[in-house]
């Protein structure tokens, strides 16, 4: 039944980047990208009540449900964050990477298929995983804009403005702001992440809150050096992408 | 009766014969209530605007002589009545008969011409139900098909670049190299999107007072430039010096200051003010004139390839709504 759901789910972002698509290939705007990730995210919502029920707990126990609520988390930043700003195609953009994220945690042997129940539920822990993956979605909505900010400014620099993806990409300036903000948010949310992960019980070692302090470390030296002396939007938006893709790499070490 | 046109425009008459019978926006009213008193029509509606002067009426053929020795003889005015008649309002509406293809401005011009007339008491139900048709045509036309795509204009190419890069222009920043009347009308634009303020710096320390005076912005000494530099989003270049000006070494000093922002460089200037290789900077966008005109034509082509799905559509929607007089 949860993987039923989850295949659904990553029908509809796989629909509606499909959709956002060929709508902006068109040179037009549509709607329907942003109705489908909404289904989406309903879909995702119901995997991750029953996996948690499963469980008994939060449901982020094996690679495939840390990858799904990644996936969650992301396109709760989009549609709670990124929408209000208006920022147009962060939609498209975001729904191939959902696609991806969720396909991966359907891919057999990822997600478990008969999760085991938890005794002993530590609410420090519970905290720690929902607060860090909750960040690492901001920075992949940070990423995801980043590589928006590439492609319009690849098409800047080289004259190509005839293009449907052109027109309806948002503007520099818009872009940038956004992936700062997003930085700034899931950096403050990985702070929360990372206190509570210090004070849960470590049974299996320090090395998962290790690799967190370290990516904690890279992303507050990322925003310590925009503020300060700052960097042209080519290479904030590459070390937005190259950043989260390294800091992917923390939960390989649970 | 019937639907009758005579006009003239700017493909028929020179600027010195449109202008002799130009009517001011205040006078449209009374243009319109004069003809029927001078020629017996029993509806009347004058447009004027700086490329166009065109009446409809509704009444029988033999008023289009006399509407055309109102506009000075036959010799430079066109005339079309019933069907055709509408199917030029409709074209004027929607901008297909401007001289810039598809521009926006007609739509209000025509719309008021017609308030004017209505106020005036001069329409009933043959150029009631027209006008009103038309201006339905005109926003189907404008929304439904590409003719108003893309800024034709170097002007406006600019603009719109200048919005793409930095969305609202409210916080931007813009400086001039030269005072020509090109820079002075892209910086008015981008004043008018909401530039927030503008910097002239040329040789003549005085035009450069004078443009910025205009433009209610600064005026900078030329051997001043770079220090402006560091702060300005846009950078419009129009000198008529014999080399470039500004240099990779130029923006390069000064990329530190600015944080690394980007910034806009608009080279409208033959020989080129920008040196080319000032766009190997990663936050430089540099757009010189061939660039800039290319994109316009681009724009002029696509428009021009959207006049027959255009006016297509107003036949059918005119067809459609079966009108009195046509």
């Amino acid at each position: 039944m949860d993987r039923t759901v989850l295949l659904i789910s990553t029908l509809l972002a796989l629909v509606g980047a499909v959709w956002g698509a060929v709508s902006v290939h068109r040179g037009s705007r549509t709607w329907w990208t942003l109705a489908f990730i909404g289904g989406a995210f309903a879909a995702q919502l119901v995997f991750l009540e029953l996996r948690g029920q499963m469980r008994g707990a939060c449901p982020l126990r094996d690679h495939g449900e840390i990858l799904v609520f990644l996936a969650w988390s992301l396109t709760l930043f989009y549609l709670f964050v990124g929408r209000p700003y208006r920022l147009s195609l962060v939609g498209l953009f975001t729904a191939p990477v959902v696609v991806l994220f969720q396909a991966a945690a359907l891919w057999p042997g990822v997600m478990s298929v008969e999760p085991v129940r938890c005794v002993g539920v530590d609410a420090w822990r519970e905290a720690h995983a929902a607060v860090s993956v909750l960040a690492y979605g901001a920075f992949a909505l940070a990423a995801v804009t980043g590589v928006m900010f590439l492609v319009l400014d690849r098409q800047l620099k080289e004259h190509h403005l005839q293009s449907g993806l052109f027109r309806n990409l948002p503007p520099v300036r818009e872009l940038l702001r956004a992936v700062m903000r997003l930085l700034w948010i899931g950096y403050l949310l990985l702070t929360l992440g990372i206190i509570a992960g210090w004070l849960m019980p470590h049974r299996g070692g320090w090395s998962h809150l290790i690799a967190a302090v370290a990516v904690w470390v890279l992303y507050g030296a990322l925003l310590a050096w925009k503020q300060m002396r700052g960097f042209t939007g080519r290479r904030l938006s590459l070390l937005a992408v190259v950043l989260f893709l390294l800091s992917l790499g923390v939960f390989g070490v649970i | 009766m019937e639907l009758i046109c005579v006009g003239l425009n700017h493909r028929t008459a020179p600027v010195e014969v449109r202008e002799l019978f130009a009517v001011a926006p205040s006078k449209l009213g009374e243009a319109s209530a004069d003809l029927r008193s001078k020629i017996g029509v029993e509806e009347a509606v004058v447009i004027s605007t700086c490329n166009r002067t065109e009446i409809y009426v509704s009444g029988g053929y033999e008023v289009v002589a006399q509407l055309e020795e109102l506009l000075g003889g036959a010799e430079h005015c066109y005339h079309s009545s019933r069907m055709e008649a509408a199917v030029h309002l409709c074209r004027v509406a929607s901008g297909l008969d401007s001289m810039v293809l598809g521009e926006t401005e007609i739509f209000g011009q025509v719309k008021d011409a017609y308030q004017a007339a209505h106020q005036a008491g001069v329409t009933r139900g043959v150029l009631n139900r027209l006008f009103q048709k038309a201006f339905s045509i005109g926003k189907k036309v404008r929304t439904e098909t590409g003719i108003q795509e893309g800024a034709t204009s170097i002007g406006n190419v600019a603009v719109d670049l200048a919005e793409k890069i930095f969305g609202h222009l409210k916080d931007s920043e813009v400086m001039i190299l030269g005072a020509g009347e090109m820079s002075r009308v892209t910086a008015q634009s981008l004043q008018s999107r909401g530039a927030r303020s503008i910097f002239v710096a040329n040789r003549s320390y005085d035009r450069a007072l004078d443009l910025a005076q205009q433009m209610n912005g600064h005026a900078v000494r030329f051997d001043d430039w770079q220090l402006v530099l560091g702060q300005v989003d846009v950078v419009i270049g129009s000198t008529g010096a014999p080399h470039t000006i500004v240099h990779k070494a130029d923006v390069e000093a000064v990329r530190r200051k600015r944080k690394f922002r980007p910034l806009f460089f608009i080279d409208i200037a033959v020989p080129r003010d920008i040196d080319p290789a000032v766009a190997e900077i990663e936050e430089v966008y540099l757009y010189d004139i061939d660039t800039l005109e290319q994109i316009a034509s681009e724009a002029r082509v696509r428009r021009s390839k959207q006049i027959e799905v255009c006016e297509e559509m107003i036949r059918e929607e005119l067809q459609k709504a079966q009108l009195p007089g046509l």
